[in-house]
């Protein structure tokens, strides 16, 4: 079996946001639409402060309570542990949104450009239509995925066949790969390194797991 | 324009670079779909080559936007309304190509028939261009040009010399050859960090090192006053009063030397690399041999003073002794001759000078713990691992793991001389200092040759190094300014490299064309401004009345993108072709800059991934049209075949040489330059041209990690760092007072005073205090400091008319915000979102208030560089800056020619942008 998961080093990440926009370009959101971000939390009181970056974005749960909650059956996962939208069956109730603890999804009524109401060169070539009205969420660059696995390719570790925020972070701190390979790079890093996932209580098994604290390295 | 349009060709990945700042080049491929860019990828090809293994920074993903962005110029334009002014409608109008250099060209002309310089000396032509240098890995042959012309002010910044990192610059290149300092991240186990926002402005190499050796085990510390993004990545953060750096640093110093045993020192280190067995005499020089003038130690061995270089000599470290002959050399060839003269080791004199700062009576300044700053001073020694080595390509170094980095504010302006020195010291008291684990220069700017550090390395003076430094004495000094910033006049350490010029005081050049002191001959404009990649009344400080100022220039001419704030004032706009629409070869890799240590060094190209939008033209082009109609053709390619290009097109066993009386293509150009730089780095065994570089992207070949360390070199040459003692400084110092007054001019008399053998404590955030009582105000209503940081979507790179970086950035709690400790913000009753005014005695600035634990309560933050009013999308944002706020003052301004983002001020509640 394979199930596809993505490891947040959080000892790595720098709040840099490059993964944002890069997943923005390769997945072509529109202005405001972040499937891949990196919020900036604090904890504690001055002086006693500290400051996180955490990575964020759909968890591809192993209990996606948005394929629960989605009427049309628009939301589904596939056997590898992604969870997928398909754009011509979803009818955006927004119902999955509500059901996500993750803050995951977001859905766009009428498309806006980074520059006012007529879409650059660039979002005009990729502009998908199909995306108007209804939820959208990270799909871990599926198509990429698909495409790199018809090519041979082992996503997680060629880059062909990686999500873009994977491939873009300059701190390694994001890893993607397959979980259910003992020998992957992200069954290496939960092995040797201590781990949580966001929400744990909600039982939904996310497919995110976040290092903390001491762990041992794993280059 | 139609959406979605069917795909037509197979997507390109094609290869180029990214420099928007000074920690590029960063390798990126761009996915080009049926001639139009759509994305930024990582250049894979680069792994285990490039430091972050092809990964680019979060500013190149705005290429995409920053080449179709609608607001771009895209003709030249022609400016209608004579009349300059924020509040004016410049009027411009399209021109085409030829009537704008045609008008630019007549300028020219009438200054060449005048000479090139004013009655005063000074420059009749300036250029300003942006951040670091950086805007050279983008103006393609434009260099040849400026050398063919003659002479040109540079002195007009924008923000250069005194928001860039000054003194580290000026200092470590004289201690070091650090123009830039990094800690060797790869192997360093402790990092004291004094507001080094690495993380944010350090560039792909600096977060991929600093992230592999946090996991390792490497142990930041983070000390500022606020809680930046690099203190958020780091295992403490220590906050610390603004300005007092220096003093928490004395007092590390002061507990290595006073509070731990002598031995855990690296003795041998400091009696053999650095000047502290050097004898100082009564007048405060160094004792030297009558005959040779050569500095004497105390030899052990024979129980006598001899030279520093005596073969054979055991020199004392510390202590006081009798010499039966010396002489001392002073100011302008003063001469002291003694007999039975009691000297003291530099050494002695600087721990001497060091042992009043006890880490309690740095807690009175810093506000940090006097048991924090012991533990850290006991952590630093244990981990300084004195006495051991590593191997490195085969030569044994030492082994020192451990590292002070220092960060703007900290390292520029008043009180950047106690903290770079003490920085300095603090390495070389456990001999961490150019070796593995230690701390390191990158970078030499002021010292020749630029590319290559340990070859700038050449004996000088007694024991030290060579160094480029303006003359003081009576018949060599340069009593008229050669630019407006008066670089050579006023800062010896500046040097007179094609650096230097922005290494000046750079504010002064704008100040005195307000309000030039009497008897000044810098305070008249240049004819004519050319403006590259810049925007100074946006960048640089108290920038409403800069902006006023700029509006009194006679003529500028702007390679203008969008509109902005300064080129609102220009006579010409020319559309130049932007980084993914243009070409040029640059060197990369070996060390340097920001975190920079490669184990290869080559070039990289930046080529046309798609064709310019409009009639932008590509730099060389226009450089080439320049100087064709300014009839300097055959300089111009005089100067590209002597390396204005970025390399020499002729060397040993090659020659690419371009016909100096022909005009060439821009290709042509630089398929000239890939030639000579191939076959330059492979000893001529390869030669690639310009249609290689368009396939491949770039070509290395093996750098050796050994030459990421001075010390290899200072241990061949036999040479001394110029520390602890600042002989050669305090001469300097008093040669320029005697200069200087001996001109009638005594209103830099304040920055002589910083010419200390050994700095001492002044009360450095008190100096800003008393500026502000001067101007009639009363410290009670300016209670808060206001600083600035960085993010890393807009770190040194002209990002603020890019959405994607607005969007992206504004996941972080500061981006646009003026962050306030929370404490402090509920007394004041602003709470999230709301918008306040911050005010100081030179203007207001406003934004909504981000109250926030990780801020001391006495300091604001204001992230990046806005206020913008003309930059089109920046100008919808209502962001803040701190820029609006801060003087250009002589008062604070350092000897160094430096100031500091600085600024004394008050915050208010209101009701909106506009209130």
């Amino acid at each position: 079996m394979t199930r596809y998961i993505m490891v947040a080093d959080l000892r790595r990440c720098v709040g840099c946001q490059t993964c944002t926009a890069a997943c923005k370009q390769a997945n072509a959101t529109l202005p405001g639409v972040q499937w891949r971000r990196v919020i900036d939390i604090e904890v504690g009181s001055y002086p006693s402060v500290q400051r996180v970056f955490l990575p964020t974005g759909c968890q591809h749960c192993s209990d996606p309570p948005c394929v629960e909650a989605c009427p049309s059956t628009a939301t589904r996962q596939r056997d590898d542990g992604i969870v997928t939208i398909d754009n011509d069956i979803c009818i955006g109730c927004l119902y999955c949104a509500l059901a996500c603890p993750y803050d995951a999804r977001a859905k766009i009524e009428a498309p806006v450009f980074a520059y006012g109401d007529r879409p650059t060169a660039a979002e005009a070539i990729r502009f998908d239509a199909g995306r108007i009205g209804v939820a959208q969420k990270c799909t871990f660059c599926v198509d990429k995925i698909d495409a790199g696995l018809a090519a041979g390719l082992t996503p997680g570790e060629d880059s062909a066949a990686t999500p873009a925020c994977a491939n873009a972070c300059i701190s390694r701190a994001l890893t993607f790969g397959d979980a259910d390979n003992p020998d992957s790079r992200v069954s290496r890093l939960l092995r040797d390194n201590r781990s949580f996932q966001m929400h744990e209580e909600a039982g939904t098994r996310p497919g995110f797991h976040y290092l903390w604290d001491k762990g041992a390295l794993t280059p | 324009m139609a959406l979605n349009p069917i795909q037509a060709e197979p997507a390109q990945r094609v290869p180029t670079y990214c420099y928007n700042c000074v920690a590029g080049p960063d390798l990126l491929t761009v996915k080009v779909e049926n001639g139009v860019a759509t994305e930024i990828e990582p250049n894979f090809a680069a792994e285990g080559i490039h430091p972050a293994n092809g990964r680019v920074c979060v500013k190149a993903f705005g290429l995409v936007q920053k080449t179709y962005n609608p607001h771009r110029i895209t003709t030249p334009m022609r400016r209608t309304n004579p009349q300059k002014g924020r509040d004016q409608d410049p009027g411009f109008v399209p021109i085409s190509w030829d009537e704008a250099l045609d008008t630019i060209t007549q300028r020219l002309f009438d200054i060449r028939a005048k000479g090139l310089l004013n009655e005063h000396g000074l420059p009749r032509v300036a250029a300003t261009f942006g951040h670091g240098g950086t805007p050279a890995s983008y103006m393609g042959t434009l260099p040849a040009f400026l050398a063919a012309w003659g002479p040109i002010d540079y002195s007009f910044g924008s923000g250069q010399g005194v928001k860039c990192t000054h003194s580290e610059h000026l200092y470590g290149e004289l201690w070091h050859r650090a123009f830039t300092v990094a800690a060797d991240t790869p192997q360093t186990r402790l990092l004291l960090s004094f507001g080094s926002n690495v993380e944010a402005s350090g560039g792909v190499c600096a977060v991929w090192r600093q992230a592999d050796a946090r996991v390792r085990g490497m142990k930041r510390v983070q000390i500022e006053p606020h809680l930046s993004i690099t203190g958020a990545c780091s295992a403490e953060w220590v906050p610390i009063k603004p300005k007092t750096d220096g003093a928490l640093m004395f007092a590390l110093i002061h507990s290595l030397l006073f509070e731990h045993p002598r031995q855990r020192l690296d003795q041998a280190f400091l009696r053999d690399r650095t000047a502290s067995p050097y004898l100082v005499g009564p007048n405060g020089y160094f004792l030297r041999d009558p005959e040779t003038r050569k500095p004497l130690l105390w030899d052990e061995r024979s129980g006598g003073a001899v030279a520093f270089d005596s073969a054979d000599a055991v020199p004392v470290l510390d202590g006081g002794f009798t010499v039966a002959e010396a002489i001392e050399v002073g100011a302008d060839d003063e001469l002291w001759q003694h007999r039975d003269v009691r000297g003291e080791t530099t050494f002695t004199r600087m721990a001497e000078t060091m042992r009043p700062y006890s880490p309690e009576w740095a807690e009175g300044v810093c506000e940090v713990p006097a048991a924090t700053i012991r533990r850290l001073a006991a952590e630093y020694l244990d981990a300084a691992c004195v006495g051991e080595t590593t191997e490195i390509d085969g030569i044994v170094l030492p082994f020192r793991p451990v590292a002070v980095t220092l960060g703007k504010t900290v390292n520029n302006g008043w009180g950047a001389y106690d903290c770079v020195w003490a920085r300095t010291m603090l390495a070389c008291l456990v001999g961490a200092l150019e070796v593995p684990g230690g701390t390191l220069g990158t970078t030499v700017r002021i010292n020749r040759p630029h590319e290559n550090r340990l070859a700038s390395v050449r004996p000088g003076e007694d024991g030290f190094m060579a160094t480029n430094i303006n003359a003081t004495t009576r018949d060599k000094w340069l009593a008229q300014p050669t630019g407006r910033s008066a670089h050579r006049t006023l800062v010896p350490l500046a040097g007179h490299s094609p650096w230097s010029q922005a290494l000046g005081p750079t504010h002064l050049a704008w100040m005195f064309l307000k309000d030039a002191p009497v008897g000044w001959n810098g305070g008249d404009y240049p004819e004519i401004w050319f403006l590259y990649r810049s925007n100074p009344a946006i960048a640089f400080w108290d920038t409403r009345q800069l902006t006023e100022t700029i509006a009194r220039m006679p003529y500028i001419v702007a390679f203008a993108y969008t509109a902005d704030e300064t080129n609102h004032m220009a006579d010409i706009l020319l559309p130049d072709a932007t980084d993914l629409e243009s070409m040029q070869l640059i060197r990369m890799g070996g060390t340097k800059f920001i975190e920079q240590h490669w184990h290869h060094i080559g070039v990289t190209l930046r080529q046309p991934v798609v064709a310019p939008q409009g009639e932008a033209r590509d730099m060389t082009w226009i450089a080439t049209e320049l100087a064709r109609r300014v009839d300097l053709l055959e300089a111009y390619n005089a100067a590209l075949n002597r390396g204005a290009g970025g390399m020499p097109l002729k060397g040993e066993g090659f020659d690419f040489s371009l016909d100096p009386t022909e005009v060439h293509s821009v290709e042509a150009v630089w398929d000239a330059v890939c030639k000579a730089a191939t076959a330059s780095l492979s000893g001529g065994a390869e030669v690639k041209d310009l249609a290689w570089f368009r396939e491949h992207g770039f070509f290395v070949v093996p750098f050796k990690q050994a030459d990421w360390y001075l010390h290899p070199t200072m241990v061949e040459k036999g040479l001394r760092y110029e520390l602890p003692y600042q002989e050669r400084l305090m001469r300097a110092g008093r040669e320029l007072g005697a200069r200087l007054h001996e001109h009638q001019i005594t209103w830099w008399d304040r920055q002589l005073a910083e010419y200390e053998p050994i700095p001492r404590w002044h009360d450095v955030p008190g100096i800003w205090v008393e500026a502000l009582k001067k101007t009639g105000a009363a410290p009670e209503d300016y209670p808060f400091w206001g600083i600035t940081t960085k993010l890393m979507q807009y770190a040194t790179g002209n990002n603020a008319s890019i959405q994607l970086m607005d969007e992206v950035a504004s996941n972080l709690r500061s981006h646009g915000r003026v962050v306030i400790n929370r404490a402090v913000a509920d007394r004041l009753g602003i709470g999230r979102g709301d918008w306040v005014e911050v005010r100081s005695v030179v203007n207001v600035t406003r934004g909504m208030a981000e109250p926030a634990e990780g801020v001391r309560p006495d300091t604001i933050v204001i992230a990046g560089q806005f206020d913008h009013w003309a930059t089109p999308y920046a100008k919808t944002l209502h962001y803040p800056s701190l820029n609006t706020l801060t003087p250009m003052s002589l008062e604070l301004t350092d000897a160094t020619g430096s100031g500091a983002d600085l600024v004394r001020v008050s915050v208010r509640r209101i009701e909106g942008p506009d209130a």
